[in-house]
C-alpha cells in the first residue's frame, strides 16, 4: 500500500467516526435519548480515535500515529465492555433503546474491536511509511479536508450539547432533561 | 462537566494536529487520554445499582 492510499484510508477512518457520532447525535436528537455519563466517554474515546488518522494526513502515515488510535481504541472497548457487563444479566432491560438488536454500548464495543482489528491490518503495509514520491497536496486534498473538518465540527458540536445537557455540574446517571436548559426556563 | 471538558480538550487537540505543531499535538493527545483513563476510574469506582 502505497502512502497516497494510505493517506486515502486514513480519511476514510474519518468518515467513519464521523458517522458514529453523526448517529449518536440522531439518536439523542430524533429518539430524545439524552446519552448517560459512560456514554459520553464511549463517544470522547470516538473522537480521540480521530486524532491519529488526522495526523497521518496532515504529517504522513507513521506508526506513532496509529499507536495513538490503538490506545483510544483499547479504551474505548474498555469503557464499552463495562456498560455492556452492567446490563449483562437477563431480565435487564439495558439503557436507552436498542438498535437492530443490539443496545448503543454493544455497538460501541463492536465499533472499537473493528477499529483495532482494522488498525493492526493496515500496520502490515510497511511501504506506506516510505516516501512514494508522489506530490501531495499539504493536507491531503479536497477528500481529506472535508473529512477532517466534518470530525472536528461533530466534535465542538458535543461540547456545546453535552454543556447544554450537563450543565456547569456532574453529569446526571440517568439524564432525563438539558440541565442548562431546565435552568433557563 | 468533566465531559464537556474532554470533548473541548479533544477538540483542541484535534486542532492542533492539523495546524500545529506535531509534539505539542501528541503530548496534548497524551494528556486527553490519561484524563479519559482517570476519568473512567472515577466513575467505574463509584457504587453500582446493580441489577443482581
Amino acid at each position: 500500500m502505497t502512502q497516497t492510499r494510505a493517506i486515502m484510508l486514513n480519511a476514510l477512518g474519518l468518515y467513519a467516526v464521523a458517522l458514529v457520532l453523526a448517529a449518536a447525535f440522531a439518536a439523542q436528537f430524533v429518539l430524545h435519548e439524552l446519552p448517560c455519563p459512560l456514554c459520553l466517554l464511549q463517544r470522547i474515546l470516538f473522537t480521540t480515535l480521530a486524532v491519529g488518522p488526522i495526523m497521518n494526513i496532515r504529517f504522513g502515515p507513521r506508526p506513532s500515529h496509529y499507536a495513538m488510535s490503538l490506545l483510544a481504541a483499547v479504551a474505548g472497548a474498555v469503557a464499552s465492555t463495562r456498560q455492556v457487563l452492567l446490563h449483562i444479566m437477563p431480565g435487564d432491560a439495558g439503557y436507552g433503546s436498542a438498535l437492530l438488536g443490539n443496545h448503543y454500548y454493544t455497538w460501541a464495543l463492536i465499533g472499537f474491536i473493528a477499529a483495532i482489528v482494522l488498525i493492526a491490518a493496515v500496520l502490515l503495509f510497511d511501504r506506506q511509511f516510505e516516501d512514494d514520491r508522489v506530490v501531495l497536496p499539504a493536507t491531503g486534498g479536497a477528500f481529506a479536508q472535508t473529512a477532517v473538518w466534518l470530525v472536528i465540527a461533530l466534535t465542538a458540536a458535543n461540547v456545546v450539547t453535552t454543556l447544554l445537557e450537563c450543565g456547569f455540574g456532574a453529569c446526571a446517571d440517568n439524564p432525563l432533561v438539558y440541565e442548562l436548559l431546565k435552568r433557563a426556563a | 462537566m468533566e465531559f464537556t471538558a474532554l470533548f473541548l480538550a479533544t477538540t483542541i487537540v484535534m486542532l492542533v494536529a492539523w495546524r500545529g505543531p506535531r509534539p505539542l499535538a501528541a503530548g496534548l493527545f497524551a494528556a486527553v487520554l490519561i484524563a479519559c483513563v482517570a476519568t473512567y476510574l472515577h466513575h467505574a469506582t463509584d457504587t453500582l445499582k446493580l441489577s443482581f
